[in-house]
């Protein structure tokens, strides 16, 4: 588990989304606009923006406890170029489950994908592990918001994991979505409990309420489950490999 | 800040003396002790004074800053006559840079008021002086083109003389500016846009919607057109970016509730100047009980046409004639066109008169003709294959349609009109004279008006303003511009500086209009004679459109 | 320690909940008293024949008949709106048949000492009146909103 290796290859796949994306067509700014020095130019396409959201912040009881998840995301940049963040994770018990961060470069490659490169760091009450990070997000037809990600240790551990996500608009305000989220692992990785092959499920239907556009408390149903050898792993620690929970929480961005 | 004085005459002199152009023989301090500038909502004659500065607003309930002119959003009415020349001192108050466009009026390139094309803008705290010849009568309006000010506020009222007299008679004549305000900052509003393209969207389809359709088409037609929507990534309910979710539509600056009223006697003729100065707003117009004989459109003469509606896009002006008869109000009305709110003024003989407003009309849908796939079932095109530019662009960030089968429908307003009311359509605009430039176009420039819905930005041909090269035209030629929007939004495109004689099949007396709403998925052209040398922008009026990235220097050597 | 604060943190949410419900509605407001009433720009006089020139070509220069203020159209004299004022004279158009004048404060209509241009009505000789005459003078807002002098005559006594 070289931390240098895993920085040179989360710097090497970086360099391979920038070549990629000077490899598409996206247009580049105009050599020379004529402009008087020192004069503004008439309009400003080219501005810098940023937004963060928490499509999950909430608590999720099963009957018996009550664990505490989130996951957001946020990015700062312009229309092609981002710097993106993501995060996951669970806390019960007073310990941290299941987290990932994901700190990535953007590119737009086109109408409706990006590309992303960067570095995945798996913090939480475990043992960390880094991984370099490379795959695509966007909408898919019909609808689907897509995340494809692909990760590689130092020690030649791959994972993958899939996370697609649809809403149903009951109402204007009244939103049902359902989400899903699935890990993969080419090898086992006991102290973090986690197996070999497809490792777990991270899925739920959620029907929230939009006070507001960046304000939406919601209600939903969640499944955690693990299976192969992270279930086995999950069982000898005294874990469940199946939960169901009832989950409540708040959709928030700005 | 220029005076020139080319002929000064005695009485030039005194008036210079008495006028606000003698501020420049004065120091700054005692300018503003010296001559506080005329604050009459309407200036007329040879020299104005206009001060941008930030001016209270209330439209919701709570107090705002908007931007205004000389203490009032909208700004003043200009009175001008055609022949004189005009002098305007405007004068920065806001802690940003400013600027002041005519749109509609011919004007040398220098005096077109765009910052970096025209001139470098007016930098807070400093005073530029317009000075022009007007050559043209007609109802224009003026706006700052710096920013989003035109959205806070600057923006007002241009009314031209004609230099022999009025051909149309009429007995009173008001000016019906309409416009959109929000409370939000339109930085806010863009910015949301840009993570939420939807945002302001709260008529899209719901589960309610498709119990009703497969109630009333049959469960497996409304599947086919769910999926075929869904399959474009497209919602047929995007008509206006920005809605009355966030907008109060104003008429001269006032919201429904206020009433804004203008009065007549029975019997006379009524001439109402509709202008569009709103940012984001595209309004359909109508009085019931009074049919409105349109007499000009962008302030050129065409011959009168009667009809019950109008779709005024943005930037458009429209001159009507009514004569109301009977003793009683009526209520003139302009509702957005996704009918998410309305302006709404009163025409009665007294004040305090109000007739009932009407219902909205239903919200229109997007059709498969507005994505450029008219005719066809599925979506799937047998033997249709995109055109060479439109392969180039099919996949780019900035392109999310390319329209397979752009259509020319001139003879159309739009979509969704009950049946019954006569609706004026560009068809319809015919010019009273022959253009003045007779030649054929010496060639052909094509232009394709797209952007990209979800990542909200927008461009000509796939790329934004700091992306692409000026358009060039050599002084005196004549060209074709054809359009071909390719989004599943209408655009208002103007053109500054410059007439665009738009061909809608009247020949040599098609209209000369300075804005062009292209509709989805539509394709005209029209005929420009470059007989103005500068550097002149060439941009969809949609301010959030224009602003990201849908602009273009058309460069007349 | 965060299994502490999970719970006083969720709860806090039911209060920020309702707080971004109610602050998103903008409050009504009550209707204002008076209505506000458009500016009448005044008739179109006499018409004429020929259209308006639409072409960019330089203008023929002006010999056709200048427009008159509300023309062969009845003047809605109503009396009430007169206000007097005291001013100097600046400059005096008579083809316009327009003065400019610097006049003092008007508290009838509120308005503050400004310079500005006033239409005369028709029947006043202008080459009776002088630039640099202090004169004492009536304004009344005519058919378009705008004020005319009424009456003008030189006010006796220096500045």
């Amino acid at each position: 588990m070289s931390a240098s290796r895993i920085f040179w290859l989360a710097a090497l796949l970086v360099l391979v989304v920038t070549a990629a994306a000077a490899q598409t067509p996206a247009p580049k700014l105009a050599p020379s606009l004529g402009l008087e020095p020192g004069a503004m130019p008439p309009v400003m396409d080219q501005g810098i923006y940023a937004h963060a959201i928490f499509s999950q912040l909430e608590g999720r009881w099963n009957g018996s406890n009550t664990e505490f998840r989130w996951e957001g995301q946020g990015w700062v940049g312009t229309d092609y170029d981002k710097l993106w963040i993501k995060s996951e994770g669970t806390l019960s018990n007073g310990t941290v489950d299941d987290g990932q961060q994901q700190f990535l470069y953007d590119r737009a490659i086109t109408t409706y994908f990006d590309l992303q490169g960067g570095l995945r760091s798996d913090i939480d009450s475990r043992p960390t592990r880094n991984w370099a990070a490379f795959g695509i997000q966007g909408l898919a037809p019909y609808f689907f918001d897509l995340e494809v990600t692909g990760f590689a240790s130092g020690e030649g551990h791959l994972a993958a994991k899939l996370e697609a996500s649809y809403h149903v608009l009951l109402t204007q305000r009244l939103i049902l979505q359902p989400q899903i989220e699935l890990n993969l692992y080419s090898k086992a990785d006991p102290a973090r409990l986690v197996g070999a092959g497809f490792s777990d499920i991270d899925t739920g239907l959620r029907l929230r309420y939009e006070f507001s556009r960046k304000f939406a408390p919601y209600i939903g149903l969640v499944y955690q489950g693990k299976f192969g050898q992270t279930a086995i792993f999950a069982r000898q620690a005294g874990e469940r490999t199946g939960d169901f929970r009832f989950a409540f929480g708040v959709r928030v961005w700005f | 800040m220029k005076l020139s004085a080319p002929l000064l005459t005695r009485r030039r002199f005194m008036q210079r003396l008495a006028g606000t152009s003698a501020l420049s023989f004065v120091p700054w301090p005692m300018r503003t002790v010296l001559a506080a500038p005329v604050r009459t909502p309407v200036l007329s004659g040879t020299e104005f004074q206009l001060e941008i500065e930030p001016v209270p607003m209330n439209v919701t309930g709570r107090p705002m800053t908007a931007t205004g002119i000389n203490g009032q959003t909208p700004a003043p009415i200009l009175r001008w006559r055609e022949g004189d020349t005009v002098t305007l001192v405007v004068s920065n108050r806001l802690s940003e840079p400013t600027s002041i466009h005519w749109h509609g009026v011919r004007t040398p390139s220098p005096m077109d008021g765009v910052p970096g094309l025209s001139f470098r803008g007016i930098p807070p705290g400093e005073t530029f002086v317009y000075r022009f010849p007007v050559h043209q009568s007609g109802t224009y309006w003026y706006h700052s083109h710096s920013g989003f000010q035109e959205q806070t506020g600057v923006y007002g009222p241009i009314v031209i003389e004609p230099k022999g007299g009025y051909t149309q008679a009429f007995d009173r004549d008001y000016v019906v500016m309409l416009s959109d305000w929000t409370d939000e900052s339109p930085e806010t509003v863009v910015s949301n846009l840009k993570f939420q393209s939807d945002y302001y969207n709260y008529g899209q389809r719901t589960l309610g919607n498709f119990i009703d359709d497969a109630q009333s088409k049959g469960l497996s037609e409304t599947v086919a057109d769910r999926l075929k929507w869904g399959k474009m990534r497209m919602s047929p309910t995007d008509i206006l970016d920005v809605s009355g979710a966030t907008y109060t539509y104003l008429i001269n600056g006032q919201p429904p509730r206020a009433n804004w009223t203008a009065l007549f006697r029975p019997g006379e003729r009524v001439r109402l100047r509709f202008i569009n100065g709103s940012s984001m707003s595209i309004f359909d117009v109508r009085i019931d009980g009074l049919p409105m004989t349109v007499i000009q459109a962008d302030g050129n003469d065409i011959m009168p046409v009667t009809a019950d509606e109008f779709r005024i896009s943005v930037a458009e002006t429209y001159d009507v004639i009514v004569q109301p008869t009977a003793d009683r109000a009526y209520t003139i009305f302009a509702q957005s066109e996704d009918r998410t709110g309305y302006a709404r003024g009163t025409l009665a003989p007294r004040p305090g008169m109000a007739a009932a407003t009407p219902p909205m009309d239903p919200r229109p849908m997007r059709t498969m003709t507005d994505m450029g796939m008219g005719g066809m079932e599925h979506g799937e095109m047998p033997g249709m294959e995109l055109s060479s530019e439109g392969k180039r662009l099919e996949g780019k960030v900035g392109v999310d349609n390319v329209a397979m089968m752009p259509t020319e429908r001139l003879n159309r307003a739009g979509e969704a009109f009950p049946a019954g009311r006569r609706v004026l359509t560009y068809a319809d605009l015919r010019a009273t004279r022959p253009g003045g430039d007779p030649r054929p176009p010496s060639r052909e420039m094509t232009l394709h008006l797209t952007g990209n819905m979800e990542r909200f930005l927008w461009g000509f041909d796939g790329k934004k303003f700091s992306e692409a090269a000026p358009i060039v035209l050599q002084r005196g030629e004549r060209v074709r511009f054809v359009l071909i929007n390719d989004s599943m939004m209408e655009h208002p495109i103007h053109l500054h500086g410059l007439w665009s004689e738009l061909e809608n099949g009247h020949g040599e007396y098609r209209p000369y209009k300075h804005t062009i709403n292209v509709k989805p998925s539509e394709r005209l052209s029209y005929l420009v004679t470059a007989d103005e040398p500068g550097r002149w922008a060439y941009h969809c009026h949609l301010l959030y459109h224009m602003e990201t990235g849908m602009f273009r220097e058309v460069r007349v050597v | 320690m965060i299994a502490r604060l999970y719970r006083p943190f969720m709860m806090s949410l039911v209060p920020l909940g309702l707080i971004a419900c109610t602050s998103s509605q903008p409050t009504s407001v009550e209707p204002s008293a008076t209505v506000p009433l458009g500016i009448d720009l005044g008739g179109s006089g006499p018409v004429i024949a020929t259209a308006q020139s639409q072409t960019p070509a330089e203008a023929t220069p002006v010999a056709g008949q200048l427009r008159g203020h509300g023309g062969e159209m009845q003047m809605a004299h109503a009396g009430q709106n007169d206000a007097h004022g005291t001013g100097t004279v600046n400059s005096v158009d008579p083809t316009q048949h327009k003065i400019n004048l610097s006049h003092q404060p008007i508290p009838e209509i509120g308005w503050p000492a400004m310079t500005m241009e006033f239409p005369v009505a028709p029947s006043i000789d202008l080459k009776a009146i002088k630039p640099g005459t202090r004169v004492n003078f009536t304004i009344e807002q005519g058919q378009g909103g705008m004020y005319e002098i009424r009456a003008i005559a030189p006010a006796g006594g220096g500045r």
